[in-house]
């Protein structure tokens, strides 16, 4: 009896069969050659970069990538050099869209049978949502993050490096919701303190005496329950930057105390016989007008001069409504990331509402909104339907129709700014970034009537 | 009119929010264009975009480019022509005859997006195609 011949061990894969186990990986992978071009590129890869198969193929891999360390710290040159393999690396990439979008890369070397250098391959994950975890946990946020074309923002963006490096006193002044604190992280993160804490303190959040020992922190054998010292966030942010929030909520009392330690760089714990130097920026913010607080006698004139070195105002969402489309892309695809979903984003009748809308609550109702709507919507773009009944009730006279095109939507957000600057036309203009007569060009193509 | 382009060695930077090289043309119409280097070396958006505006740039030619940055640049009236590669001989060339929408100067995944697209504050929120 013959016995049975062993079955030939199938060698290689044939190509096709080679991109179909390259297509099942979660991860985006490509090879190149010698002479860096793109050899294979399988489907999470061009997920991840928005860019086709049959268009990379045969591409210099940066101009497929699109990453930062492409020219001068490129992870397949230094693996080629090398051989060494680099696993883990974090950089970001640009899509066609302009979003940046950090992935993690890994490297290694291809060789054929004989050892013949072939080439290198680069596996890739998108880590958007890691990053943005990252950021909203550690609070990280610098002036990328702080989404504006708005000309006031603009301007603000151009003096900041400067406010930030003076290690000035800066009060930061604007309604709730306008984005304070983020601001105020953002100066500290371009401040030479930047490796150092950044402390926040709501002010209003504490009672006086809470926030004094809050503050200076306290001995032990202070009080009847001070068993052993406790350091105050003065003590918690020495080196880096402490942040005042709702500065113009404290007492009397406390302000005293606080111009004090302003003046003399120094305070004293609660219970302590020696008072402690410090070296703490101070930034405070305010969502009241503290110069009318000053003139009412609820705030001490000669803090407020101490505090106010530089002032920063910001404006209110209604002041920065061309800003609404990039704010609701950023919170469509963060919220894409944090609730894993895939909704494309918003239809032009409901961008007209949102544009319409005067957001008391600025920017943090305006999230609210995308918020609520990604509850209700499941996928596709998110329509009228979806949006909160409160913002219809508000919405300008000239959205009350069927704002449909984009036409209306210019026209009612024109209106909404002109509306906001008391028909003032060279107001308007200026916080459009336009000339006036491109102002009156569009206030006449679009029919928009003006009172005398 | 002070046209820059973002440069690494001899071709178009690939990603100019890395990007530390410029190279500016100051074209009068009748002499060749005058040639300057210049070397950008702040981070972040606003400084990036106030320096070609210091500059008297009116037109940025570059690579891959954020969002935020070109927004960032757009608003001090700068027109930029996004998601470009080449040599950049080749590219100025292309862009003096009116050529640079072809597609052969965009980057890969880009044509009909970036490349090809003008943008400019001064021309309305919105393309203007090529």
């Amino acid at each position: 009896m013959k016995s049975k011949k062993p079955v030939k061990q199938k060698e290689i894969y044939s190509s096709d069969e080679q991109n179909i186990i390259l297509d099942s990986i979660a991860d985006g992978v490509f090879t190149v050659d010698r002479e860096w071009r793109i050899t294979s590129f399988n489907r999470a890869a061009e997920e991840i970069t928005g860019v086709s198969r049959s268009e990379a193929v045969g591409q210099f891999c940066k101009d497929v990538l699109k990453a930062d360390i492409c020219e001068r710290n490129c992870c397949l040159r230094s693996t080629m050099k090398t051989g060494k393999q680099i696993v883990n690396k974090n950089v970001y990439i640009i899509d066609a869209e302009g979003r940046r979008i950090p992935i993690s890369i890994s490297t290694a070397i291809l060789r054929d049978k004989k050892g013949k250098l072939l080439g290198a391959v680069e596996t890739f994950r998108d880590i958007s949502v890691e990053e943005d975890l990252r950021k909203a946990i550690q609070e990280k946020y610098s002036f990328v993050d702080i989404i504006s074309k708005n000309h006031k923002i603009m301007q603000l963006f151009d003096i900041l490096p400067d406010i930030a490096s003076s290690g000035s006193t800066v009060l930061v002044e604007g309604e709730s919701g306008t984005g304070k604190e983020l601001f105020a992280r953002a100066i500290h993160n371009l401040s030479p303190r930047k490796k150092q804490p950044f402390v926040a303190v709501n002010c209003s959040a504490l009672p006086d005496t809470l926030l004094e020992s809050e503050l200076f922190g306290y001995k032990a054998g202070a009080f009847t329950d001070a068993k052993k010292d406790k350091p105050g966030r003065f003590r918690l942010a020495e080196n880096g930057t402490l942040f005042l929030d709702e500065i113009g909520e404290i007492a009397p009392a406390m302000q005293v105390k606080l111009l004090r330690v302003l003046q003399e760089k120094t305070y004293e714990p609660l219970g302590a016989t020696q008072s402690l130097e410090h070296n703490v920026r101070i930034i405070t913010a305010t969502n009241k007008d503290l110069e009318q607080l000053v003139r009412e006698g609820r705030f001490r004139k000669d803090l407020y001069y101490r505090i106010n070195v530089f002032k920063i105002s910001l404006p209110p969402l209604r002041e920065r409504m061309e800003d609404i489309p990039l704010l609701v892309n950023h919170f469509v695809g963060r919220f894409n990331v944090l609730q894993n979903k895939n909704i494309q984003g918003i239809n032009e009748e409901t961008m007209s509402v949102l544009m319409s809308y005067s957001y008391p609550g600025n920017i943090r109702e305006l999230a609210n909104i995308i918020e609520r709507a990604f509850i209700l919507c499941k996928t596709g773009l998110i329509e009228k339907k979806h949006l909160p009944e409160s913002l219809f009730m508000n919405a300008a006279d000239y959205s009350a129709g069927e704002a449909s095109s984009l036409r209306d939507v210019e026209a009612s957000y024109l209106l909404s700014v002109l509306k906001q600057n008391n028909w003032d036309r060279l107001k308007t203009a200026r916080q459009l970034g336009m000339h006036k007569s491109t102002l009156y060009r569009k206030v006449k193509s679009l029919g928009i009537s003006l009172p005398l | 009119m002070k046209v820059a382009l973002s440069v690494f060695k001899d071709s178009i930077s690939t990603v100019f929010d890395v990007a530390q090289q410029i190279l500016l043309l100051e074209i009068d119409g009748a002499n060749r264009p005058k040639r300057t280097a210049l070397k950008i070396e702040a981070t972040d958006p606003a400084q990036r975009a106030a320096q070609l505006s210091e500059e008297g740039i009116e037109i940025l030619i570059c690579g891959a480019i954020s969002r935020p940055l070109q927004e960032a640049i757009m608003a001090r009236g700068i027109t930029v022509y996004p998601f470009v590669r080449g040599k950049t001989e080749d590219v100025i060339a292309a862009y003096q005859s009116g050529r640079l929408g072809n597609a052969s100067y965009a980057l890969p995944g880009c044509r009909g997006r970036g490349q090809g697209r003008v943008r400019s504050r001064n021309r309305g929120m919105h393309c203007r195609w090529r």
